[in-house]
């Protein structure tokens, strides 16, 4: 898929601004806080409806005005699209596809497929388990975006849960341990959590499954198949055999294990909000263990491997988003990214400057400057 | 010096105008401060901005005095005589309400909804001859509401006590109404046969155009073909 255009008026600092990207591969150019990043953040808006930056919309929306715009032309095989969100004060929204206003946000999902790559991705590795399930829920987005429906009904019933057992704690400390009326309506609650997080972990466990294999070539190509890469999927409730029912057994016989633990802290401890992703190289945990360079080479196997996977299940490319971070890899990296994606994939990255870049990455990419706000095509020979 | 009296009104406030910001266009705009009062208040009312409060203020000043008089009583009166029935805790300006009265509705049946707007959603269907019983709400721990602020004892006692040959609980699919449909379901099974509404898709919808969402319930709830 190709992203032919976009426009954005009121959209952070950005008054109104057109861009029509001409090259597969577009550099913005630009000091800090110009607008680079936020370029990045439209698009994956459009994408995901979400911004990684941000969860309020205000904060999208330039000072002092009431409404913010985003809309993009996309190229698919299937034929072109019109994107166009609107983004208000008051945190309403409105999605159009083709002009048509959609009545569900969910029916926008999966229509712009990228994949983001940071500076901020080696936390992936580095960081705590919710980033990796962030990672990992933000990917079955796009290929399932039905996904975002479960995981939000699933979210639902775990803020319900935990109201309900932190009024049974303060209930409990001033009855006795006996069975108060709360624990039967608890129950319910169990049995709606168990439901709802079993399609929460099959569907993550089915994800990984895909994603594994090309994590783990891409790895050997880029460490020079050296190293051993094993990523596991460490359910909080083990998924021994992929049925629903056995699933959701499983998930209430260690509810019931772990309820005394629960009165006690007044929280849900057991279901998917408690996942883990691993990631091991030459069987040690690359998260304490693994040096700098290692856990780069990780994460870029891992958004290498998203990028086939979603191209896979998709059926086209979709857009790479590469913010500051072409700067942070080596040579031989990048020279691996860029033999990668070639001229398949649509990518979009921004710098500081071009410096550090190998040459062959700036032949035939269209260069935009960034300043404030505003930008300006570059020829560079 | 004492102040001229020809305004018996018991309202003391002056027709002086004040400068009020309203939140549209960033202008001042000039209204005395009745008009400023009543259009404070018609914003209160779900769905009502500012801007259509105002209209609905112009629109109340222009029409004639009695008119005005009958809508103001209408909506005191409301408030005032109505209130919830002893049996359903529908919406009654009775004790008992017309429905929960009515001799040729079938009472051995009852309809468990979630709020009064659901009993007149129902009634207007003319499909449904049975009794009703609100709930007044759904579970929601969040909000702090739990079986014990709803009418679920109520029910669970005209259940046991009362011959009922069905409970059909009609309430929406949601993470709430899903486990209040659960726990009222429990809870009236040892007495009667407890049904729930299907859900799936909208009549007259093209099965192309149905979101997963939907579809998946609708699967979910098939049944053999008669």
């Amino acid at each position: 898929m190709y992203l032919k255009t976009l426009h954005l008026r009121h959209f952070r600092n950005y008054q109104d601004q057109q861009v029509e990207f001409s090259a597969a591969k577009t550099i913005l150019l630009g000091n800090n806080a110009q607008g680079k990043s936020n370029l990045l953040e439209a698009v994956e808006l459009l994408s995901s409806l979400r911004s990684h930056r941000t969860s309020r919309d205000r904060d999208l929306i330039q000072d002092g005005e009431a409404v913010a715009q985003i809309t993009g032309h996309l190229e698919k095989d299937m034929g072109a699209v019109d994107l166009s969100m609107t983004l208000r004060q008051n945190g309403r929204r409105t999605v159009a596809l083709n002009s048509l206003n959609l009545r569900r946000q969910l029916d926008f999902l999966g229509t712009l497929n990228m994949v983001q790559f940071s500076s901020l991705d080696l936390d992936l590795v580095r960081g705590g388990p919710e980033q990796r399930r962030h990672w990992l829920d933000s990917l079955l987005v796009q290929l399932e975006p039905i996904y975002a429906y479960v995981l939000q009904q699933y979210n639902q019933i775990l803020r319900q849960r935990n109201a309900l057992l932190k009024a049974m704690l303060k209930v409990g400390s001033e009855i006795s341990h006996d069975v108060s009326p709360s624990s039967s309506e608890l129950a319910l609650w169990d049995a709606q959590l168990a439901i709802a997080g079993s399609r929460v972990i099959r569907r993550r466990a089915r994800v990984l499954q895909r994603l594994v294999p090309f994590a783990q070539s891409w790895h050997q190509a880029i460490s020079g198949s050296t190293e051993q890469l094993e990523i596991r999927y460490a359910p909080n409730v083990a998924l021994v055999e992929d049925e629903p029912e056995a699933l959701q057994k499983a998930f209430l016989e260690k509810i019931q294990q772990r309820a005394i633990v629960e009165q006690h802290q007044g929280t849900t401890i057991v279901g998917p909000h408690r996942d883990e992703v691993e990631f091991t190289i030459n069987n040690t945990p690359a998260r304490q263990y693994g040096s700098q360079g290692q856990q780069r080479t990780l994460v870029l196997a891992l958004k290498l491997a998203e990028l086939k996977l979603i191209e896979d299940v998709i059926g086209e490319p979709p857009l790479l988003l590469l913010d500051d971070v072409l700067a942070e890899l080596d040579l031989s990296r990048q020279n691996q990214l860029l033999d990668a994606i070639q001229d398949r994939f649509q990518t979009l990255i921004t710098t500081t400057h071009l410096g550090s870049f190998d040459a062959q990455w700036i032949n035939a990419a269209q260069i935009l400057e960034v300043k404030t706000g505003h930008l300006l095509e570059q020829e560079i020979f | 010096m004492k102040p001229i009296k020809n305004n018996p009104s018991p309202l003391p406030d002056p027709p002086i105008t004040v400068w009020q910001t309203t939140s549209f266009g960033g202008s001042p705009t000039v209204y005395t401060r009745p008009l400023a009062r009543l259009i404070e208040q018609l914003q209160h009312l779900p769905g009502v901005g500012p801007k259509t409060a105002q209209r609905l203020a112009l629109h109340i000043l222009k029409r004639p005095e009695d008119e005005v008089k009958a809508l103001a009583m209408a909506i005191v009166e409301a408030k005032l005589q109505v209130g919830f029935c002893s049996v359903c805790f529908h919406l009654s300006a009775e004790p008992v309400c017309e429905i929960c009265r009515a001799p040729n509705r079938d009472s051995s049946t009852i309809c468990v909804v979630a709020d009064s707007r659901d009993v007149i959603a129902l009634e207007k269907t003319r499909e449904y001859r049975g009794k009703y019983h609100v709930l007044g709400g759904l579970i929601s721990p969040i909000d702090g509401i739990g079986p014990d602020q709803l009418h679920i004892h109520q029910l669970q006692r005209r259940v046991s006590q009362q011959k009922i040959e069905e409970v059909i609980l009609a309430i929406s699919p949601s993470v709430e109404g899903e486990t209040t449909t659960l726990y009222v379901g429990h809870l009236l099974k040892p007495f009667t046969r407890v049904t729930r509404i299907a859900f799936g898709l909208p009549m007259g919808g093209d099965l192309e155009y149905a979101d997963e969402v939907t579809l998946a319930r609708a699967l979910e709830g098939r049944r053999d073909l008669e």
